[in-house]
């Protein structure tokens, strides 16, 4: 008797000959495109792309071929709003694993159709917002902003429908996920960002500033453990790379101030003394 | 924890919204020039009439559908309401009120103590939603009641429901959840 144990069994990698299992080098014994088809299905279309050389142009100079007939109808917007994720994320060089997220959420909310009148890209934008979130890694709206052409409103408007459309919903933002990065933004030294870390969480805990943006009481904290330190911060160019008005920092400081010498790490080393700090 | 004891909360209602028809076609060019206290917004085609005596706002449209806006409690709506109706009909027009219909209330509580709202979202998960970045109060929906509440960290809760029935009870609902977060 027959017993079957696969029916197609057809290995996707690279054939054995080729020594190297790495998809993205183009491996010369494959025919056709790297296959995708977790993201756009049934991607077995050729495109013909554009011709060098000047056999490629006809008599009156245009090319050969013109159209590069996208076989994949449906779902072209799909592939284009991945390619719209990808630059985007490009943009602030996100690592690979947070753009596969942010595909798989668009398509999620793509098949859905619930939020099909909104811009594809706003809602690309407001994937890629969650997916940050979702790998504990947060980016703010305004850094999403910066690198995409929708306004922050709409990007939030979009978060909130996809988070309700996917029946998720995400971690509550902390004013540690983004010390690092603004920190190494401003070129402040690892002492001078725990510093700025410990005092931005024992503001929270003492609830100093109830009601303040994670955000405006990371930078308060940062202009803080800065100017505590031989590598001063103005409040203008620490709010530059926040993305927080140097007002807001100056009241989110303001609240904090009082309470400075139990924020500090024991251990901080002060180039300025707590009673010397500034008061704004 | 005295979450059940009779906690005597000032509910104020700021807004009530409230619909009517008048059941005939209007003019509205002619309620624009013979009207008292009236606002033609030709490009949108409505009339925004202002009482005086209920403070309300009434936007007219020419289908005879009418939105009163700006009352303090549903009787007085109810008032306005057939006010401005009494006085589209010395405008001359065959006004019948019908379909009166409360639409949205807003009321505003104080709750005596101030909240923590991070921990309030952890707790509440699918009803609260909490983004900083975008808007310092927990939005809190109550589907059953159809009413949304907004929670400020310090203390105050902004209610908008489909009646003042529904505002009450929710204000009520909440207060629990509200006291467990308190600071």
């Amino acid at each position: 008797c027959l017993v079957f144990s696969g029916d197609r069994v057809i290995d996707v990698g690279s054939e054995w000959r080729t020594f190297s299992n790495d998809k993205a080098t183009k491996d010369p014994s494959r025919v056709g495109d790297t296959q995708n088809p977790l993201l756009s299905d049934g991607d077995l279309s050729t495109m013909i792309g554009k011709g060098t050389g000047a056999a490629s142009f006809d008599e009156f100079g245009n090319s050969k071929y013109q159209n590069r007939r996208t076989m994949s109808s449906s779902d072209r917007a799909m592939m284009n709003a991945f390619k719209e994720i990808t630059n985007m994320a490009d943009r602030i060089n996100l690592p690979r694993n947070i753009v596969d997220r942010t595909n798989n959420l668009f398509k999620q909310v793509y098949e859905q159709k619930s939020l099909k009148g909104r811009s594809n890209d706003a809602i690309a934008s407001a994937c890629l917002y969650i997916a940050c979130r979702q790998e504990g890694v947060p980016r703010t709206f305004k850094e999403i902003c910066a690198v995409s052409r929708i306004s922050k409103k709409e990007i939030g408007r979009c978060f909130k429908l996809i988070l309700k459309a996917l029946e998720t919903s995400v971690d509550l933002i902390t004013t540690g996920d983004f010390m690092s990065r603004f920190c190494s933004n401003l070129g402040l030294p690892k002492q001078v960002q725990m510093a700025a870390t410990h005092i931005a969480r024992k503001a929270v805990e003492l609830d100093l500033v109830p009601g303040r943006s994670p955000i405006s009481v990371a930078a308060a904290a940062i202009y803080m453990a800065s100017q505590a330190s031989s590598e001063k911060r103005t409040q203008k160019e620490i709010g530059d790379i926040a993305g927080v008005a140097d007002v807001t920092i100056r009241q989110s400081y303001r609240l904090i101030y009082p309470r400075a010498p139990d924020l500090f790490p024991a251990d901080f080393k002060f180039d300025t003394p707590v009673d010397k700090l500034p008061q704004l | 924890m005295d979450a059940d004891s009779d906690v005597a909360l000032d509910i104020l209602i700021t807004n009530v919204v409230c619909v009517f028809r008048t059941r005939c076609h209007l003019n509205l060019r002619k309620i624009a020039l013979e009207g008292a206290n009236v606002i033609y917004k030709r490009d949108v085609g409505k009339v925004l009439m202002k009482l005086r005596k209920p403070r309300i706002t009434a936007t007219i449209w020419s289908s005879g559908k009418v939105i009163c806006t700006g009352a303090t409690s549903e009787e007085e709506a109810k008032f306005g309401a057939r006010r401005l109706a009494r006085s589209l009909q010395k405008l001359g027009f065959q006004v019948i009120f019908t379909d009166f219909k409360v639409v949205n209330v807003l009321a505003v509580c104080n709750m005596p103590f101030e909240i923590r709202l991070p921990e309030f979202t952890t707790n509440n998960r699918p009803h609260a939603s909490y983004e900083p970045e975008l808007h310092p109060a927990v939005c809190y929906r109550i589907k059953s009641l159809r009413a949304t509440l907004q929670i400020f960290s310090t203390g105050s809760i902004t209610v908008t429901g489909p009646n003042v029935k529904a505002v009450a009870s929710a204000v009520e609902q909440i207060y629990p959840f509200v006291f467990e977060s308190r600071k």
